[in-house]
């Protein structure tokens, strides 16, 4: 190898230097934890599996769970919906583009572009019981029982999941629109001759072509809700209770609030293995479809 | 594409335009600042403090040359002193009166002082990170009482009895500290924590409401006896909140509440539920003294034998119980407060009463913030008739009610780090804002966020201060006598008291009664529930860290032999 060549590495060294630092290290060091019984600043100890068991039994560990399946299922739906229905209504092949299009892509993705603690802060002044937006406008429609967005726990998460979805459903818009923009107009044409429909052609022309683009929407917005933790630390410390505590919110807690890193870095592990089970699934199943 | 190009070239020339624009205009007003501003330093200050008001400015000035200032060390001169605080800003409450004295600390030492701010939630896991790690980035912790069973346990904070008779520190009076304040700001036989601020909670109403012949008679005649004014135990309270929630007492027109609670997670709603609870569940020791710490007497928190949580006994259960019910007498939305709004809440005249730490107090002279000024009524935590003797395993029914005052919150103080660069420049600072005539001042001006706990801040017989002191600081003079009176009680009139939980896992302990709390007030559990899943959550914590361990340093921390 000569000089020029060697000169390469000297360019992908330091790359190599920062992931192996930054995202290997502490990958293999966080395994290592998982395996110990370790509050920082206390002596360690290695129990194997414990702390995995012990998640097992934590009642805490299923409550953050369920929350979590309950965001991830209820945000990623409204998010690819919403998504969808906007970039259907922004797509229109055949015809004209619509006027402004470019002015309403920038319009919707703006909410995309903030930080989710500040929309978790936002989303505290907006529902907020007594001088928020929502209630202020209910109030003023005559309704006298105003919805105790903080101090129920299924109204609490609902505020939650509106202040996600406000600010995910451009993402999902963006990608479903280029996905319906990459689709040849001469398909529409020939589908234009068999029916005027166009709940057909939506069902068997659109619908099976940009799947392939809603699978991977769908996969990288449940990638992101299982990790929320943001929105609800802002809004509502995870409560009441712990109505609105997410399953990073919990790992957070853990191990950054109350130091007891081997657990958390155990919870964290069980997330990723949950995450890796639903994208293999969904894969497979995307692959058995289109084979 | 042609019609893209023209375009963001005009953009980029338009934005360039507005930026050199803009530098001009702004080398423009430097200009004029820098000739007809005074010099920075001088920029805002009023007779050297960053002052709201010359009058202000005046008493500080005057605490300031009554101080004792020591003789700082010529050593200290360009050296830097970095303060933790929680986050409240430049005039907020506790770390306002860094911001307030930093000009004249640097005069005097000709140091630096570097004052971080750090949000409440995120306090604990800052300073405990740079302490566990050695990173010594903050020489001096303005820390909550409670972190001390950490801070022993792993060796992190300096005593500071050696500094007491070095010739180049100010003096600060200890004697004078409420004796149950004072314990806190020590540990063992050291003192470790410099005077600072002196939390307790107290009830508070309006005395206009509750006082007036008018309501009394209203009272009367729907309950059928006399409304109780003296407020004395927990059961008046709530049949007093019930009475007035919903009424408009205060004329606006819409119907007001009752009470105004905080029990939002991730807030301090369990100091809340420890002051109230405290009379249900500590029972004072029936031989010499009443203070005595047994098994049974004087324990809140575990059974100090076995490290058992009691924190489910009957008695919180009780406790819980009437929480709840005082839930009903206020605003629907209560249970999503921070504290700020539930204070916010009594102090814009919606809430007849709230019980809270001093902070109520002072505000409550704040016109900005408050409507009710010369209308303040305050009292120590009342008590209950019907407290749980955890030995007879039964409530018990007495003629005059168990009274117990606390010590809850935070008594935010400093504390020297074990990491600190220059530990002597950190207590000469920590020693001169403990010094009389400073923490005076930072306690009877209320937007200090600092409490009242010693004998200058009392008035006679207990101590020394004088009601023009707080009439000049603001205060209505009566609502001076009714608050500072209150707090008075709480550490000298009652039999006996409760204290703070100091062992380490402390803030671990509260996380997840906090929780259970919430969810036991916004109905998702039972009390008895809430409390037993409480109960369940000590345990393993207790376990986690070492029974053995905590057992020893609990009892270390209650007085228990």
């Amino acid at each position: 190898m000569n000089k020029k060549e060697r000169i390469k590495f000297l360019f992908v060294g330091p790359g190599i230097l920062w992931v192996l630092a930054f995202t290997i290290f502490p990958l293999l060091f966080s395994l290592r934890l998982s395996f110990f019984h370790a509050r920082l600043g206390r002596p360690q100890e290695f129990i194997w599996l414990g702390n995995f068991g012990r998640a097992f039994a934590d009642y805490r560990f299923w409550s953050v769970l369920w929350v979590t399946i309950f965001f991830v299922i209820v945000n990623v739906a409204l998010t690819v919906l919403i998504g969808l229905v906007l970039a259907l209504l922004v797509s229109r092949p055949l015809r004209k583009p619509l006027k402004g299009q470019r002015a309403i892509r920038a319009f919707f993705t703006m909410p995309l572009f903030t930080a989710p603690i500040a929309l978790g802060y936002l989303g505290l002044t907006i529902f907020h019981e007594e001088i928020g937006a929502v209630n202020t406008v209910i109030k003023a429609l005559g309704f006298v029982n105003l919805p105790a967005w903080f101090s129920d726990p299924w109204l609490a998460r609902f505020a939650i999941s509106i202040v996600d979805v406000w600010q995910w459903t451009p993402f999902c818009f963006l990608v479903i629109l280029a996905g319906l923009q990459s689709l040849p107009d001469e398909i529409y044409e020939s589908a234009a001759l068999d029916t005027s429909s166009g709940w057909d052609v939506f069902r068997h022309l659109t619908l099976p072509l940009i799947g392939p683009v809603l699978f991977t929407v769908t996969i990288l917005r449940m990638v992101e809700t299982f990790k929320l933790l943001e929105i609800p630390f802002s809004m509502t410390s995870g409560g009441p209770g712990m109505a609105t505590q997410t399953y990073s919110y919990y790992i957070y807690l853990t191990g950054l609030r109350n130091f007891n890193t081997g657990y958390a870095s155990a919870l964290a592990y069980i997330l990723l293995a949950i995450m890796l089970i639903i994208s293999i699934f969904f894969f497979k199943r995307l692959r058995q479809i289109y084979e | 594409m042609k019609k893209l190009t023209i375009f963001m070239l005009v953009f980029v020339f338009i934005l360039t335009g507005v930026a050199v624009y803009a530098s001009k205009g702004e080398k423009a007003k430097e200009g004029a600042v820098e000739e007809k501003a005074p010099p920075k330093e001088e920029a805002g200050l009023i007779m050297g403090f960053p002052a709201a008001n010359e009058q202000e400015a005046k008493l500080a000035h005057a605490a300031f040359e009554a101080a004792d200032n020591g003789n700082p060390d010529p050593a200290w001169k360009g050296k830097k002193l970095t303060i933790a605080v929680y986050s409240a800003g430049q005039r907020g409450a506790i770390s306002g009166p860094l911001y307030f004295w930093r000009n004249k600390f640097e005069e005097l030492t000709g140091a630096t002082l570097d004052i971080v701010e750090i949000p409440f939630a995120e306090l604990r896991e800052k300073i405990f990170t740079d302490l566990m790690t050695g990173a010594g980035r903050y020489d001096m912790l303005i820390n909550c009482s409670n972190f001390y069973g950490d801070y022993i346990l792993n060796d992190w904070i300096l005593p500071i009895d050696d500094y007491f008779d070095d010739p180049r520190m100010p003096e600060w009076d200890r004697d004078s500290i409420s004796p149950a304040v004072a314990a806190l700001y020590k540990w063992g036989d050291h003192w470790y924590g410099g005077n600072n601020d002196h939390d307790a909670q107290v009830l508070y109403y309006r005395k206009d409401i509750i006082e007036s012949a008018e309501w009394q008679a209203k009272f009367k005649q729907e309950m059928g006896h006399d409304m109780p004014v003296d407020l004395e135990t927990w059961e008046d309270v709530v049949e007093v909140c019930e009475f007035f929630h919903g009424k408009d007492w205060n004329g606006d027109g819409d119907s007001d509440n009752g009470i105004s609670l905080h029990l939002k997670v991730g807030g301090q709603g369990y100091f809340h539920f420890m002051a109230m609870s405290a009379p249900y569940v500590v029972i004072p020791y029936p031989g010499d003294p009443p203070t005595k710490v047994t098994r049974y007497h004087n324990v809140y928190w575990f059974d100090p034998e076995t490290m058992e949580p009691l924190i489910n006994s009957p008695g919180h259960v009780r406790a819980l119980e009437i929480l709840l019910k005082l839930s009903k007498a206020g605003s629907t939305a209560m249970w999503g407060w921070s504290l700020g709004e539930a204070w916010a809440d009594f102090l814009s005249g919606n809430a007849v009463m709230c019980f809270s730490w001093g902070d109520v107090g002072s505000l409550s002279q704040l016109p900005d913030q408050s409507v009710i000024q010369g209308k303040l009524g305050a009292r120590g935590i009342p008590g209950t008739k019907t407290p749980y003797d955890m030995q007879k395993k039964r409530f018990l029914n007495l003629d005059e009610p168990n009274m117990v005052s606390n010590q809850a919150g935070c008594s935010w103080h400093p504390v020297i780090s074990k990491y600190a660069d220059n530990p002597d420049l950190a207590y000469y600072f920590m020693a001169w804002q403990s010094t009389p005539p400073i923490n005076h001042w930072n306690v009877y001006m209320g937007w200090t966020g600092v409490d009242p706990g010693t004998t200058y801040d009392w008035f006679p017989p207990y101590g020394n201060a004088k009601e023009e002191e707080y009439v000049a600081g603001g205060y209505d003079a009566e609502d001076a006598r009714n608050f500072i009176g209150s707090y008075q009680d709480n550490f000298y009139n009652y039999p006996i008291f409760q204290n703070y939980l100091r062992i380490p896992g402390t803030p671990e302990l509260q996380e997840i009664w906090d929780v259970h709390l919430s969810e036991a007030v916004t109905g998702q559990l039972g009390p008895q529930e809430a409390l037993d899943r409480t109960a369940k959550d000590w345990g393993r914590i207790i376990d986690d860290y070492g029974r053995d361990t905590l057992l020893k340093l609990y009892q270390e921390s209650i007085g228990y032999k």
